[in-house]
């Protein structure tokens, strides 16, 4: 068991972080992974890092539900120091309720989150000049696994299977993994449109222009995908989401969009039609497709309403609506990134530039 | 379900302890076993208008670090957690362990190490407390290792610490321990008098200079529980003996029967039934190590017995506690010491103590209550 947890936490911090000696390196995760917590601060100090624990507890809806708006507000001098001084940030997703915040109005939930976009902004800006290194990971909670349908060993079994930790050596059979999604994101780069055809799905999307990045481990762990962002205006056609398309805990079911010039013209949900519409009014750029992404990590197979382990699944492709990637071109925003998943493992095809270049969830040649 | 003593606590410190006032940043220390009583701590910071937040460290880093950690990394202070001990208003430290002698194995060498460098930020801990810019109270969350050191159940045990809090029953403990600041602080004024204690119990018969020197009172602003007036001794006029009946605990480790000699201020001669050899090495780690550098009065009533915790014991109602090592220099004080070694002797009964030869202390009791007088519970 704590084998297991040992060899995780050795990926992350080598593999996925790639934390060097003499590196400030914050472990951030909640107290119910406690014995990951310290897996991962055990590993920092063996790769010479100086690790800075900040374990948390879930308290955002005592602060939701009781604080003022300043206080919902506030951002602390940990979250600050964090943002800002730490060299790798390695961050544990595990609640222990995964709707512990569906009680609290969407209005509260957004001024935290606007109070939160300084910080954001700072990260993402620190590890765009390349002086943060930042991975999220997920670890199995009874929450989680409830939301999956399994138990929580099958949950676990699950993930060391996604994370490619089940057998081998895992750093080998990731750097072999990143070599293969490589070879995709070349081939998709020499591309200017796809269509995709399955069925209630014919759609379009050029990305002429724009670059495809393979996801090899990096900065979402377990992971395995290709993305792009599509042309803001080169979205046409419809396409019908086979898996629930999940956002902040709230579901919606059978999702079919249309689109023209890029923009959704028609929405449909078999459940949740209601959040389905105000989400794509949320502002001018949630009616654009801000991500277009190959899932190809064949370890995952099943659906869990997880996005970080859902997106990967081999044989998928998402769309995102709302803001795109600027590394790879992409120039829509908005406060929106909904990713929605639609499987092509049984009886999709997919032309690049009008030649048929996957089938059943396979690409056909790479 | 929740534990409403754990509300009350929380409430006590966060309205008495630390006052804390709207818009003030407030971090709370605990480890995870301590989580109940952390977020009761952070909704009572809530219900302030302050802003809380918290600082959860598993309790296992240390025992990691030691045996991971290079050197460098032993010696390493965070400088994130450097800025914000400059950027918090107040700290609460909740003590709290799963096993209090976890550490009881580790190379001794490179602990001293790690408590060496963890002094850089307790330091300016410190210097910022004594400033006045920083609020701060330590307390405890009673779990199964606390009580298996008192000898006692988990239940019993929590009953013994929310009684010695005032927090047992629904009522007003800010009230009470309002009192109590009353009561300690006429009594560390009418101490603050006398120019000689003299001591004398089983094994005890010790005399101690405190002439010029201030008492203080212990209200329950810094620690909670609390109760006990203290003062630092004048250096070199400590003569005589004393025999402490409780085991005497530093860094989890127990000295059992102490007996000291005092001349000039300085021990001279020191036994102890179990222990003897740490007794011996503390007291030679340097000049002032061997020489009191505080001398007080356990006053809180509700704590009836010795628990091996120094948070409770040195307040157990009716003791005398001095301390080896450094003293305190807003007092007065002028010993300098890496040591702070607290040990609690047993005056409850049979002991007297004369100030300035006049009887004041009996069998655990001041003879006349300063005013305004307090009852305990």
């Amino acid at each position: 068991m704590s084998d297991r947890l040992r060899r995780l936490a050795d990926v992350l911090v080598g593999y996925s972080a790639g934390v060097e000696p003499g590196d400030l390196v914050v472990v951030q995760g909640p107290t119910n992974v406690e014995p990951l917590l310290e897996e991962l601060y055990a590993a920092a100090l063996r790769a010479g890092g100086m690790p800075s624990m900040r374990a948390t507890l879930e308290v955002d809806d005592l602060l939701l539900s009781e604080g003022s708006d300043e206080q919902a507000s506030w951002v602390s001098p940990a979250d600050r120091e964090d943002v800002e001084q730490a060299d790798v940030w390695i961050v544990v997703e595990a609640p222990s309720n995964t709707k512990a915040l569906t009680g609290i109005s969407p209005e509260r939930e957004a001024l935290q989150q606007r109070a939160r976009k300084e910080l954001r902004e700072r990260y993402l800006e620190r590890a765009l000049q390349g002086e943060l290194r930042w991975v999220l990971t997920a670890y199995p909670t009874q929450a989680a696994a409830q939301d999956a349908e399994m138990s929580l060993a099958q949950y676990e079994e699950f993930l060391y299977a996604g994370a490619l930790l089940d057998n081998g050596d895992p750093v080998a059979r990731w750097r072999a993994f990143a070599e293969e999604m490589r070879r995709v994101a070349e081939f998709l780069n020499s591309k200017q449109e796809l269509r995709i055809v399955a069925e209630d799905t014919d759609l379009t999307l050029a990305f002429g222009g724009r670059t495809w990045i393979p996801s090899e481990g990096r900065e979402n762990f377990p992971d395995g995908e290709v993305f792009t962002a599509p042309l803001e205006t080169g979205v046409d056609g419809e396409i019908r989401f086979t898996y629930p398309a999940v956002f902040r805990g709230r579901q919606v079911d059978d999702v079919r969009l249309r689109f023209e010039e890029g923009e959704v013209v028609e929405a449909t949900a078999a459940r949740g039609q209601e959040f389905l519409e105000e989400m794509i009014a949320v502002d001018e750029g949630a009616k654009r497709v801000g991500e277009l992404a190959f899932g190809l990590n064949d370890a995952i197979q099943l659906f869990t309403r997880n996005i970080l382990f859902d997106e990967k699944i081999g044989g998928t492709v998402h769309l995102a609506l709302g803001s795109a990637y600027p590394e790879c071109g992409g120039t829509n925003r908005s406060a929106l990134h909904w990713d929605m998943i639609c499987d092509l493992r049984s009886g999709s095809e997919v032309y690049a530039d009008g030649e048929l270049v996957y089938r059943d969830g396979r690409f056909l040649a790479v | 379900m929740r534990d409403q003593r754990l509300g009350r606590l929380a409430d006590l410190i966060v309205d008495y302890s630390l006052g804390l006032e709207p818009g003030k940043v407030v971090r709370i220390d605990a480890p995870p076993v301590a989580s109940p009583f952390a977020v009761e701590l952070y909704r009572a910071a809530l219900a302030a208008d302050a802003h809380p937040y918290l600082h959860v460290e598993p309790e296992r880093l240390p025992e990691l670090l030691l045996a991971e950690g290079s050197d460098e990394q032993l010696d390493f202070v965070s400088p994130i957690a450097q800025a914000e001990l400059e950027e918090v208003d107040a700290i609460v430290t909740v003590w709290c362990h799963s096993n209090t002698r976890a550490l009881s194995r580790v190379d001794p060498e490179r602990h001293q190490r790690l408590l060496a460098s963890s002094q850089q930020l307790a330091k300016r801990r410190w210097e910022r407390m004594s400033s006045g810019e920083l609020g701060w109270c330590g307390t405890l969350f009673p779990t199964q290792a606390h009580a298996q050191d008192a000898e006692m159940s988990l239940t019993e045990y929590e009953r013994f610490v929310f009684r010695a809090c005032h927090v047992e029953e629904p009522g007003e403990p800010v009230a009470h321990w309002r009192s109590v600041r009353e009561e300690l602080s006429a009594r560390a004024g009418s101490l603050s008098e006398a120019r000689e204690l003299r001591i004398v119990g089983p094994g005890t018969d010790l005399k101690v200079g405190v002439e010029g020197r201030s008492w203080k009172p212990a209200d329950g602003r810094y620690n909670m529980p609390d109760g006990e007036v203290y003062t630092s001794p004048l250096e070199t006029v400590t003569e005589g003996e004393i025999t402490f009946a409780f085991p005497a605990l530093f860094n989890g480790r127990e000295v059992d029967g102490i007996r000291l000699r005092f001349q000039g201020g300085r021990v001279v001669a020191a036994e102890a039934d179990r222990g003897g050899e740490y007794l011996d090495a503390m007291l030679s780690l340097d000049e002032g190590a061997s020489r009191l550098g505080e001398v007080a009065f356990g006053l809180n009533y509700e704590i009836d017995r010795f628990t091996n915790n120094t948070l409770f014991d040195e307040k157990i109602g009716g003791t005398i506690h001095v301390a080896l090592g450094s003293s305190f220099e807003d007092l007065g004080g002028q010993n300098r010491s890496g040591l702070h070694w607290d040990l609690v002797c047993d005056l409850r009964a049979e002991g007297e103590v004369y100030a300035d030869g006049e009887l004041v202390w009996r069998t655990g009791r001041f003879l006349e209550q300063p005013q305004p007088a307090v009852e305990h519970v």
